[in-house]
């Protein structure tokens, strides 16, 4: 009966599970397609454009090249699909669409067909990308205003030290890049956990660290909703579910995965907290990325039972006890973040006090010079209402450029009575994104003088704003509002000439100030 | 009851209701039966018969020589027509005896006959389990009697009996626990008098809650005895991973289990013990299950030893049209076969049948390795597959070993998971006696 046929020869297991490298791909899809959906609800259209655009330019740069190099087409794994996905969610949702495509055109080409294609790379495509387009488009990279909300994000109010609403942060009806519904990137992540896509040690661990460090160094410490809005700003959840547990770039054992998740918490808390930007989730995890072949060859996983033994023999007749053992796994997590997290605190005792101390005299010293006969400074409830009541939106509706009154304080001499007020006032608008500055008013209204206490333009053109010659220009004069003469030359005294060759910073500068008298007029004056 | 398990493994198909619920049918063989003198580990037995001696069923032809060993007794009454060299299942030539069957089974004096072993010592009972021929029918091969007899019989606590039977497609342990529930129970109870101190534990997965019920309603009031149940999952029933369900306690690598004060044998194994004790009968007939898609009827078989496969697949109602491999064993470990022309030897347990699409469904094109980490997390010993490949890619067997390599017991569940169809178990097949080598090179080192 079966004498002439063939029959297949190979070796055991004859058995193969369903899922290929394509499926894999595919539960990431599904597991981002919640979050990408809603963002096109919440940013418009333009969002799902820099999507489309993000997951063509990925798909054409791996096809294209594919043909060039006469490799194999490699399209149908869909990870090329992932990675302009996840590019796009970490972009601001108003970007030009050349960055979406120069991002995956980059990310794809430098750093994973050039190092041999899928399961090769050593780091992230996605996040290599976002640091490139973050080094090169720096402007409009951080600019996450669109039409209907404004630039100012979540984490960025936060790390001014005031409060958000951490409801919206979670549901992601806030500003922020395309991937900002926390939840449904979380509904996601638990997705593939379920389906056993992604290693559920990284995210947990890299969650984890990431919330007890910021407890214990974040400025707000063990606070709850303090800690929930830090894990609901940022990239931090979408990198932990999404990023950190890329396959091929992530570690093999568990022991590994533990201190690979741990390291990115670290990396994330001290970027976070210690680094002049917001969120460094994505640099936090392309340094991870680094260390991974180092885990991989130095932490090698003891197989099932090695380094148990020693229990003793059940005495027969008594049940076998199972009682509860702490996973190996869990007590490893625990004890690095203790190490660290003790470690750090130490620094941090020696340190907080004086930095605080340092942050305070600053601002102080502003206030002090541009009110310079004040003895001491007080807030009062009114205006500080009021300043609560704008919950970090644009100062007058946009009128002043993207500008935000952060505080005011009322001068008062040594004998008590009130001599002047300040105003810090922010602009968004400068050639390196914020500058912050305080502006003095004596009681009748009239400009005392201004001082910076935040600016970071480029030395030798923006910074001669700091000038004191520059800045006097504001001092002695009563308007309603500056203008910015740009060709130099004012006659009016309500007129500022620009700085030379840095007309972008005068204008920001102009409208803070600006922003600042409007502020004064319709909320302390009055 | 708390359900015990191990951490990793996989689910693969269970397909055990193609046979589960088909009674076993006796299978009396028409043409010769071949006896391979080595069907189990350690030394081939040596002929005890020359060409043209006639023989009965049960009578002793090859005995075992030297202390791994086991001895082989034909299962037939007839002659022996050759001795000579013969494809082994493997395509591996090997000594055979050949005996002409004659198709009356006449049994030798003494074999079938019920006797009453209560006044026995336990070295007649392992005598008399050396003498039967018996070794681990699990698939393992070892000879039995060498295992019951440890240093210290005193500090062996646990036996365990293996009904886990893991494997997708297997039902012969579980149709042997419920059909002759006695010859297990009885054969484990004479294991267990071996042993001063030893309780029995009778281990099967959950998808066989009949055998789990007949076989607790057989240990009431036995208090030496218990039935466990274990959660089907593959591979449960690998003695790393028994143990450590039953007792608690990891098992060494390298290590038996005799050195925790457990002793493992295969259910089908301590029915046989039963049978040699109490009947005086060498090991002649094996429980096997012939299933998969491509038989025309899959059930379940008592099969005389030394049939050839070809009879079995016969009784199976013979292959469909669209046969594409055939498995000697289950899917996850047996090899694939390319004839049905070898014959059962005591380790085998069943035959597999599959249809064309399924094998395609199998042999996918492999992708890259895109490290997803399936595999470390299914590794029922928790190694690290997917550097162990990379290591036997590279030829690099001190990372191998360093990487614990040759703990690996091939159960192929990394190779069953991988979504990139990367053929890992596969590569460790052909690296660990290479590794083993290895570590035998560098203890001689050490010595010297």
């Amino acid at each position: 009966m079966e004498e002439n046929r063939v029959f297949n020869l190979t070796s055991s297991p004859q058995l193969r599970s369903e899922h290929t490298v394509t499926s894999e791909m595919m539960n990431v899809i599904i597991a981002l397609l919640p979050a990408s959906v809603f963002a096109v609800f919440h940013f418009g259209l333009h969002a799902l454009l820099v999507i489309l655009m993000s997951i063509v330019s990925a798909c054409l740069t791996e096809f294209v090249f594919d043909y060039i190099a006469k490799k194999p087409n490699t399209l149908t794994d869909g990870s090329a699909v992932v990675t302009g996905l996840l590019l796009a969610l970490c972009l601001p949702p108003s970007v030009p669409l050349y960055i979406p495509y120069i991002g995956a055109l980059f990310g794809i080409l430098f750093s994973k067909c050039m190092f041999g294609g899928l399961g090769k790379n050593f780091m992230n495509p996605a996040l290599a990308a976002r640091a490139f387009l973050l080094i090169s488009f720096g402007k409009v990279m951080t600019d996450y205003s669109t039409d209907a909300l404004s630039g100012a994000t979540p984490l960025a109010i936060l790390n001014e030290g005031r409060t958000v609403n951490i409801g919206d942060m979670f549901l992601g009806l806030v500003s922020g890049h395309i991937g900002v519904s926390v939840g449904l990137l979380l509904l996601g992540g638990i997705y593939l956990i379920w389906k056993g896509t992604i290693k559920w040690l990284i995210p947990v661990s890299t969650l984890g660290s990431f919330v007890i460090l910021m407890a214990i160094f974040g400025s707000e410490g063990l606070d709850f909703k303090y800690l929930l809005a830090e894990l609901c700003g940022g990239g931090i959840v979408l990198g932990a579910f999404f990023m950190a547990t890329d396959p091929v770039t992530s570690p093999m054992g568990e022991a590994s995965q533990i201190i690979y998740g741990c390291f990115i918490g670290f990396l994330s808390m001290i970027f976070r907290t210690k680094s002049g930007m917001t969120d460094g989730t994505s640099y936090a995890i392309i340094v991870a990325n680094m260390i991974v072949p180092l885990l991989d060859k130095y932490v090698i996983t003891h197989p099932f039972g090695i380094g148990k033994k020693g229990q003793t023999l059940p005495v027969p007749g008594a049940e076998t006890k199972k009682g509860l053992k702490i996973p190996m796994s869990a007590a490893l997590l625990a004890a690095i973040t203790l190490i660290a997290g003790v470690a750090l605190a130490g620094a941090n005792a020696l340190t907080a006090d004086r930095i605080a101390e340092n942050a305070l005299a600053e601002k102080l010293e502003s206030y002090s010079s541009v009110v310079p006969d004040a003895e001491s400074f007080s807030y009062d409830d009114g205006v500080a209402d009021a300043i609560e009541k704008m919950s970090g939106e644009i100062y007058g509706g946009g009128s002043f450029g993207k500008a935000y009154i952060n505080e005011a304080v009322v001068g008062t001499d040594a004998s008590g009575n009130v001599i002047g007020y300040a105003v810090s006032a922010t602009s968004m608008e400068g050639f390196d994104g914020e500058i912050t500055l305080s502006v003095g008013f004596d009681t009748d209204g009239t400009v005392l003088g201004i001082e910076f206490t935040v600016i970071n333009e480029t030395a030798g053109m923006g910074m001669l704003a700091t000038e004191e010659s520059w800045k006097s220009q504001f001092a002695g004069v009563k308007t309603d509002a500056f203008i910015l003469n740009k060709s130099g030359g004012s006659t009016a005294a309500n007129e500022i000439d620009s700085v030379s060759g840095a007309s972008r910073t005068s204008g920001a500068v102009v409208n803070a100030v600006n922003a600042a008298i409007d502020f004064y007029q319709n909320y302390i004056a009055a | 009851m708390a359900i015990y398990s191990f951490k990793g493994g996989v689910h693969p198909k269970e397909n055990k209701e193609l046979t589960a619920e088909k009674a076993f049918v006796e299978l009396v063989p028409q043409g010769d039966l071949v006896y391979p003198l080595s069907q189990h580990i350690g030394k081939p037995a040596a002929p005890v018969v020359k060409k043209n001696d006639p023989v009965l069923a049960g009578q002793l032809i090859a005995q075992a020589d030297g202390f791994i060993s086991a001895n082989i007794h034909s299962a037939c009454s007839g002659k022996v027509k050759a001795i000579e060299r013969r494809l082994n299942a493997s395509g591996v030539p090997c000594d055979c005896i050949v005996i002409e069957n004659d198709g009356q089974f006449t049994p030798a004096p003494g074999v079938g006959e019920k006797i009453d072993y209560s006044g026995l010592t336990s070295q007649e009972i392992i005598a008399k389990i050396k003498d039967a021929g018996i070794v681990g029918l699990g698939g393992a091969g070892f000879p039995t009697n060498v295992k019951m007899m440890p240093k210290n019989p005193e500090e062996i606590y646990h036996i365990v009996a293996n009904g886990a039977e893991c494997e997708p497609g297997i039902t012969c342990d579980d149709r042997l626990m419920r059909e002759h529930t006695d010859w297990v129970v009885e054969g484990l109870r004479i294991v267990v008098s071996l042993f001063p101190n030893a309780k029995g534990v009778i281990a099967i997965e959950d998808n066989k809650p009949e055998a789990i019920r007949i076989m607790e309603e057989a240990v009431k009031g036995d208090d030496r005895l218990s039935v466990l149940t274990l959660k089907t999952k593959y591979p449960e029933g690998g003695e790393r991973n028994l143990v450590h369900a039953v007792t608690g306690m990891y098992m060494e690598s390298g290590a038996l289990p005799a050195s925790l004060g457990v002793i493992v044998d295969n259910v089908a194994t301590l029915a046989a013990i039963y049978r040699a004790v109490a009947y005086n009968e060498p090991i002649m007939t094996k429980g096997f299950t012939a299933t998969g898609d491509a038989f025309n009827a899959p059930g379940n078989f008592i099969v005389r030893l030394g049939t050839s496969l070809r009879e079995i697949a016969d009784a199976a109602g013979g292959l469909k049209d669209g046969a594409k491999k055939l498995i000697l064993g289950g899917p996850m470990m047996g090899p694939a076969i390319s004839n049905l022309d070898a014959p059962l030897i005591k380790a085998n347990n069943a035959l597999t049948a599959m249809m064309e699409d399924e094998v395609e469904k199998a042999e996918l094109e492999m992708n890259p390795c895109i490290r997803c980490g399936r595999c470390t997390r299914v590794c029922p010993l928790g190694l690290v597959p997917q550097q162990m490949a990379v290591a036997c890619e590279r030829n690099d067997i001190e990372r191998f070993v360093k990487l614990n390599g040759a703990d690996c017991i091939q159960c192929g569940t990394c190779s069953f998971i991988c979504p990139a169809k990367r053929p890992l178990t596969q590569l460790f097949k052909q690296t660990k006696p290479v590794a083993m080598s290895y570590i035998r090179m560098q203890a001689q080192k050490k010595e010297v």
